[in-house]
């Protein structure tokens, strides 16, 4: 029996997985604190309350993220692009692009048979296309990021933002606000933007074969679905688990990979 | 070593110091199309400008605006703060649009902070093309830089003297060919870091000490047997404009990678291409300086830069290539687009990454997509062993 362990601390959210022979047995999403290590502290300690075990029970564990290079607990580093593919690989293994948007990051990255990293992009030094975006806008309209996804649905006639820059669009929010322009059709349009954002770095690498999304934004529908019309493709959904942890799925995987011996 | 680090780390260094101290001016330039054995031969110090301790950017982004590459904005920063205060003179060079643009920002600025144009500014143009009219017009701009800088300095600039500071440079030339040499080995001993920051010293050293410091340090270096490649990743790295010694510690700093070649303005580009000591001395210094394609600003130059950079990879046995481009820099920013296509041809792993130049307050974002690359390039030659392991039971 082989425990294993995988941290990734985020920007905005830090995620836990704990995996025994494989599979998965604890898991936790925090939102990120000041410091990385207590975000990464209290990610553990919540995924092995998951878990009902202790941390002595694990045998590896590897640490990603912005704030990996902080974490106390983990016997590596690796970064997040490198266990994102591994974890998309894992949530889905027929998947050969994966689109993972979180915090601060928009990034593609091309995978081989086993989920190692054959080619990547990442967005720029700029928020538009990330996770900060859309909790910047849903600041502004008043409402959680969970519920900005679900107003592309009921939008009758999405407005058009002048700028995919995150001060820009805002300052374009307030004037639709302000103007009476209904919330369904103001939070389309921001949806709308941030997927036109991202399909142009996601057409730069010339994605193949199955697209898998992973990270928070994931979870948005309103973009997933905007994206999928951009991109002209189905974009596959992750059913084994949360495609938010799929960063520390991978970190475990490659922690079980380490235990067993193999090169990671 | 240090000699090099602090003049490489420092925009006033303790040689620019000491020159001056001696009462002899000093002479400002941006591009590396600017031969700077003129000034050798003046007896005038040439120091490349640079961009490195800037703190802020009230002044560069008040005069060229937001939407510009950040070096000349850096180095205009540093002017209007008074950090080139020690400059005789500046050279201003069309090495690219944001480039010749530092000439009319700067002069602009000038009319706001009084004194921070150098008393002799001088324009020197430089064509886009090497072909004939091409070298004639720069034939006839390298002359009317040497008679400028004679009435202004009052100073006499013989074909003799030009023809001995060629001399000179040329001993500094072969010098960072050895370095080259040494760094292409199987166990390279010496980091990018320290040969870069010997390479960034010489473009603004006086020519005579650095060529000394230079052989001396070469010769130690080829004393040394500790290997520092061991189990590393070897890396080239490319693209815009760079001076930053950080930058390369950010990469060597991972552990896991050793910078064995570049491609950049400040880097070594130059090696082996020695300028003709014999003949007219300025058509010996056009030939080398605008004949020598080692720029995207020169036009039709794209395959022999690229076939530069695949014969540069297979010497220094290149695992992967970092292209960086400041934002807004047109002319690598398009070029990197094309060294990534053309080098994924031939199985090269390349990392495009867009950055502001500057004190690295990037550092976080450029350090994850290094270690990724890094893990991209073990992952590929892990693979790579395994089908050649593969291969062999199978036989």
């Amino acid at each position: 029996m082989k425990i294993v362990a995988g941290c990734d601390v985020g920007s905005l959210t830090s995620k836990a997985v704990i995996m025994r022979d494989g599979k998965i047995i604890g898991a936790s999403i925090i939102r990120s604190k000041p410091r990385p290590k207590d975000s990464a502290d209290a990610a553990l300690e919540s995924a092995l309350k998951d878990a009902g075990i202790s941390k002595d029970d694990i045998g590896y564990i590897i640490g990603t993220g912005y704030g990996r290079d902080k974490i106390g607990f983990v016997d590596e580093v690796v970064s997040e692009i490198t266990c994102h593919g591994k974890g998309a690989r894992w949530l889905l293994p027929s998947v050969e692009t994966v689109i993972d948007i979180g915090g601060q990051d928009c990034k593609t990255v091309k995978i081989d048979a086993d989920g190692q990293v054959v080619k990547f992009t990442a967005n720029d030094k700029c928020a538009s296309g990330t996770g900060r975006f859309l909790e910047v806008m849903a600041k502004v309209l008043g409402i959680s990021v969970d519920d900005l996804g679900k107003l592309s649905l009921k939008a009758k006639s999405p407005i058009t933002l002048a700028s995919t820059c995150t001060v820009w669009a805002q300052a374009d929010v307030i004037k639709y606000i302000n103007s009476g322009v209904s919330i369904e059709d103001i939070g389309a349009g921001i949806n709308t933007a941030m997927a036109a954002r991202v399909a142009i770095l996601v057409n730069s690498l010339k994605p193949k074969g199955d697209i898998l999304m992973t990270g928070g934004v994931a979870k948005n529908v309103g973009v997933v679905s905007t994206l999928e019309k951009l991109l002209g493709v189905k974009i596959k959904k992750a059913r084994k688990a949360d495609p938010q942890i799929a960063g520390a799925i991978g970190a475990a995987l490659l922690s079980l990979e380490k235990v067993n011996g193999k090169k990671s | 070593m240090n000699i090099f680090y602090d003049a490489a780390t420092k925009v006033q260094s303790q040689s620019i110091i000491d020159w001056k101290a001696a009462g002899k001016p000093v002479v400002g330039y941006t591009c590396s199309y600017t031969p700077a054995e003129i000034f050798y031969a003046a007896d005038i110090l040439p120091v490349r400008l640079r961009g490195i301790e800037t703190e802020g950017m009230e002044v560069g982004d008040t005069y060229f605006g937001p939407f510009i590459c950040s070096f000349p904005k850096c180095i205009l920063q540093l002017a209007g703060k008074g950090k080139f205060d020690f400059l005789d003179g500046a050279i201003i060079t069309p090495g690219c649009d944001g480039m010749r643009r530092l000439d009319e920002c700067w002069r602009k600025a000038g009319e706001d902070f009084q004194g921070i144009v150098p008393g002799y500014f001088y324009y020197f143009d430089v064509p886009h093309k090497a072909e004939n009219h091409g070298m004639a017009w720069y034939i006839d701009e390298i002359r009317l830089l040497i008679k400028s800088i004679e009435d202004h300095f009052k100073v006499n600039v013989t074909d003799k003297k030009l023809t001995a500071a060629i001399k000179e440079f040329n001993k500094g030339r072969r010098l960072l060919k050895e370095l080259e040499d040494l760094r292409s080995g199987d166990d390279v001993v010496v980091s990018g870091t320290e040969a870069f920051a010997a390479t960034v010293a010489g473009t603004v050293m006086p020519r005579d000490e650095y060529t000394a410091e230079l052989k001396k340090w070469i010769s130690s270096l080829k004393k040394k047997k500790k290997s520092l490649s061991e189990d590393k990743k070897r890396l080239m790295v490319v693209g815009s404009v760079s001076d930053e010694i950080d930058l390369f510690q950010l990469i060597e700093n991972t552990g896991k990678a050793i910078v064995v070649a570049e491609n950049l303005c400040f880097g070594i580009r130059y090696e082996g291409n020695e300028v003709k000591e014999d003949g007219d001395p300025v058509e010996a210094l056009a030939q080398h300086y605008l004949g020598s394609s080692v720029c995207p600003r020169m036009y039709g130059k794209y395959k022999e830069r690229v076939n530069t950079l695949k014969e540069r990879i297979d010497y220094s046995k290149v695992d992967g290539v970092v292209m960086q481009n400041i934002r807004f820099c047109d002319l690598h920013g398009a070029e990197n687009a094309l060294f990534a296509r053309d080098l994924d041809k031939i199985g090269i792993p390349s990392l495009r990454v867009e950055r502001e130049y500057g004190p690295h307050i990037d550092a976080g974002r450029m350090k994850l997509r290094i270690n990724a690359f890094l893990e991209q390039i073990s992952g590929k030659q892990q693979m790579k062993k395994t089908a050649e392991r593969k291969a062999a039971v199978s036989a």
